[in-house]
């Protein structure tokens, strides 16, 4: 440190602090920003959920009456997807795609802080449904019209929905033109393609999926406004539209988002099983590939979700559906091949990757289930599919998140988080996911539709949705030990090392947290692993007898 | 090491049991289409299972066995990849899901298959039934016998099929979308405005299947039921015979022309007139089965 810099580090007063935060354009403080509001979007969409099981705990209308249920589900579902998780990719994304690949920010800074404000603005927009006197949008996360259109659904809500996901996907653009420009221009020198880290190569698949696909849901959503509002007719059947073409749009977009949401924490877990296995990622290539492969196939299965609909081929979206299975079964089996004569650890970002192999696997296998449009037909909008869903983003997505969380924790504050609070979060968690969620699959297949405020008490029925819902309390419970962990992590003093874990990407060379422009030097890059290579270099050159034995 | 092995296999032959346990069983089918399905859906256990197996038990493996042991700090082998196993590992899931789509391509076939043929009005042929969904009630027309069944809210309406016939729907909707769904039948179609579907389903087992709305439809989407009731011939003739008795205003069926809207919307333009309550829950235990006057 030279003296210069301590002389302009001047204790800043609250004001100041708050003012840097909300001019900042440096991308690790816009990952912050980003990832704590994406995090409050999941705690208030996690109480709307709280909520819906509460009504559905037992038989009979309870709490809110028909109306405020379908409010509940369409905010619940909406800001989950779109408000929590695509914004949570934006921001590890923010935060690790210029530290992976050597960069000192992103290209484009200005651009990356109105993306950021774009979607705090469109989320809060949103939820302002619920101050509106007739209610929060009442028509589903999917928004079919006709019911989406004037006649059917009275609220403003549903307007302030519109201009909502107009905003945060005009954001998720502008964020993935960012990502897409640094993963590809500022690589380091020696940073080959083949050398990027799997997490990178995600985002950058990841990126190019949103440029497809938030168009045609902007498109979409703009549309729906004009018929709203504006005396536009592209859905209603009695003046020339048709009630299909947003269901088009819409999956066009939607399916390709479920990879946006995935793919990054798939990514994730290529990242850490490494690194905890002290191996590298094994068919590091394949797995790239695979990657690249669900991104390009992933726009070609999205009328799978229009089955019952009667209006498209069911068996050419059949078989795109199970081949896309594919990929995802390779890199399963890559992450598997790591582990095995590994030298595996267990802190609990490791626990979450493994727990992910559990959990996500039922879910992918349900998935092929539903990719069989005669199975479809009964479990299509029953809770079958709701526990899916749940199963691959909830067992998928947020398990890698959570493992993404621990993992770089350490990175982001400077702090470890305390491994045994963190463990109660990783166990209540899992306990309350497996609860919550595979109940639902029996619901489903008994034939219990998603989207009702009340249900018959059927034999079975009334026990299944009971024994649910408490797996829902518990999995709101572990998220109370997770802050928990937060708050007694940041009381610490900051003094993480470098690299606590033995990583193998450059965020790992530099200080944690690490400084403005991130680097004071770079480690040779010969490899995806290039801290590891310099680990090894060094503790060769340590010692005169090789110390690293077993290395070939 | 060798210790952990027995334990290995009998928790991948547990977790595969689970799998089958937790993916859930469907309820009886009543329908030779339903009949269909159900066997496809125990290939498709079956498959999961074993993939299950297969994977979970693997990692099971994985995390038992190479567990870092407390004084071991040496780095394992760095092994990057191996082309032949990685070929294996995408060929047999390649397989497996070609395996899977043959024979779901059978089952759809014949599950979406619609007769052709007349109907007859002595109920020899297919019988035809114009199903029309509205907020929040259904509107069953058997045009050939000049029948109209038409109810709102729970239980809502009851229409009767015969027994091992072919049963020919024409699916709309006047208002938003909505979807068939008779859980006995494993099969459910959405019921569009603006266009119409079609399908064919032929009950073989006596009784009473409750169906309902599956597709979200507004307040009411959670009290939108229906029932089918399938008896014998006679007896189906007998219940044709009596609705038509008791409406004998209706003489001439609907016309079934592809695509209009019928000219008795119940909710055109305003869901509030279609018949259900402007505010409370829809009366539910009233006789919903209102033949059309």
């Amino acid at each position: 440190m030279s003296a210069p810099s301590a002389v302009l580090r001047v204790h800043p007063a609250t004001g100041d602090t708050l003012l840097a935060w909300i001019t900042t354009t440096d991308h690790k403080k816009i990952g912050i920003l980003y990832g704590t509001t994406a995090f409050g979007f999941f705690m208030a969409a996690g109480l709307l959920a709280l909520v819906m099981r509460a009504e559905l705990a037992v038989p009979g209308i309870q709490l809110l009456g028909e109306q405020g249920y379908n409010s509940l589900f369409t905010i619940h579902g909406t800001a989950m997807m779109l408000l929590f998780a695509t914004p949570m990719v934006s921001a590890f994304a923010n935060y690790l795609v210029p530290l992976q690949v050597g960069a000192a920010d992103m290209v484009f800074p200005r651009l990356n802080a109105l993306s950021y404000w774009l979607f705090l603005f469109g989320g809060l927009i949103i939820f302002s449904g619920f101050l509106v006197a007739s209610g929060a949008a009442d028509i589903g996360w999917t928004g079919y019209p006709p019911n989406s259109t004037l006649p059917y659904s009275t609220t403003t809500g549903t307007d302030l929905w519109i201009v909502g996901l107009m905003l945060t996907g005009v954001a998720s653009i502008f964020g993935a033109v960012n990502f897409l420009s640094t993963a590809i221009t500022r690589r380091a020198p020696g940073m080959s393609m083949l050398r990027v880290p799997p997490f990178t190569w995600t985002i950058i698949v990841t990126s190019v999926l949103i440029l497809y696909a938030f168009p045609a849901i902007t498109a979409a959503l703009a549309m729906l406004l004009i018929e709203r509002r504006f005396g536009g007719a592209f859905f209603d059947p009695a003046r020339g539209g048709d009630p299909i073409l947003w269901q088009h749009l819409f999956w066009f977009f939607g399916h390709p988002e479920v990879y946006i949401i995935a793919l990054p924490f798939f990514g994730v877990i290529s990242e850490v099983i490494p690194v905890f296995s002290r191996k590298p990622l094994f068919g590091y290539r394949a797995v790239i590939l695979s990657t690249i492969f669900i991104g390009a196939y992933s726009m070609s299965v999205w009328a799978h979700h229009m089955f019952t609909t009667g209006a498209v081929n069911n068996a050419f979206f059949s078989i795109t559906s199970f081949i896309i299975a594919v990929p995802t079964g390779v890199k399963f089996f890559n992450w598997i091949a790591t582990m095995m004569r590994g030298r595996l650890t267990f802190p609990t970002t490791m626990l979450w990757a493994v727990g992910f192999l559990f959990t996500f696997l039922l879910g992918g296998i349900t998935g092929v289930i539903v990719a069989s449009p005669p199975l479809d037909y009964q479990f299509q909008d029953t809770y079958f599919v709701v526990a899916h869903i749940h199963n691959v983003l909830v067992g998928g997505a947020i398990y890698g998140m959570w493992a993404g969380i621990t993992f770089w924790f350490p990175k982001f504050t400077g702090r470890l988080l305390p491994e045994r609070l963190a463990k109660t979060h990783f166990w209540l968690w899992t306990i309350g996911f497996v609860v919550t969620f595979l109940p639902q699959y029996q619901l489903g297949a008994w034939g219990m539709p998603r989207r009702y405020v009340d249900y018959p008490a059927n034999p079975g029925w009334s026990e299944l949705n009971l024994i649910s819902s408490i797996g829902a309390v518990l999995i709101a419970l572990s998220v109370l030990a997770f802050l928990g962990a937060v708050v007694v992590a940041l009381r610490r003093p900051a003094d993480a090392a470098n690299d606590p874990w033995g990583g193998n990407t450059l965020e790992w060379w530099t200080t944690s947290p690490p400084p403005h422009h991130n680097y004071r030097s770079l480690p040779p890059i010969r490899s995806e692993r290039p801290v590891f290579d310099a680990r090894v270099a060094a503790a060769r050159a340590a010692e005169p007898t090789p110390g690293v034995t077993g290395e070939r | 090491m060798t210790r952990s092995r027995p334990r290995v296999t009998r928790t991948a032959a547990s977790i595969g049991l689970l799998c089958l346990a937790v993916a859930g069983c469907l309820p009886a089918p009543v329908t030779r289409e339903g009949r269909d399905v159900a066997s496809l859906y125990t290939v498709f256990l079956v498959a999961a299972a074993v993939v299950a197996a297969i994977v979970l038990g693997l990692t099971t493996f994985a995390v038992l066995r190479y567990r870092r042991r407390r004084d071991d700090t040496e780095l394992p082998e760095q092994i990057e990849g191996n082309l032949r196993l990685e070929l294996i590992w995408t060929g047999l899931p390649i397989l497996t899901v070609i395996g899977l789509f043959l024979i779901t391509f059978g089952v759809l076939n014949r599950v979406d298959a619609v007769s052709a043929g007349a109907a007859t009005a002595d109920g020899t042929g297919p019988v035809d039934v114009r199903v029309t969904a509205f907020r929040w009630g259904w509107r069953f027309e058997y045009p050939t016998a000049g029948v109209r069944v038409e109810g709102i809210g729970d239980p809502g309406p009851e229409v009767v099929v015969p027994l091992n016939q072919p049963i020919r729907v024409t699916l709309t909707s006047v208002d938003v979308v909505h979807a068939f769904f008779v859980p006995q039948f494993l099969f459910k179609r959405d019921a569009i405005p603006g266009r119409d579907n079609h399908f064919e389903f032929q009950v073989d087992t006596p009784g009473t299947y409750r169906g309902q709305c599956a597709e979200f439809c507004g307040v009411y989407h959670s009290r939108m039921y229906f029932s089918v009731r399938a008896v014998a011939q006679p007896e189906y003739a007998a219940w044709l015979a009596s609705q038509r008795s008791a409406s004998p205003a209706v003489v001439a069926p609907a016309p079934s022309s592809p695509g209009a809207l019928p000219a008795s919307n119940p909710a055109s333009g305003n869901p509030q007139s279609s018949g259900a309550p402007a505010s409370g829950a829809p009366a539910s235990g009233a006789p919903s089965s209102a033949p059309a006057s």
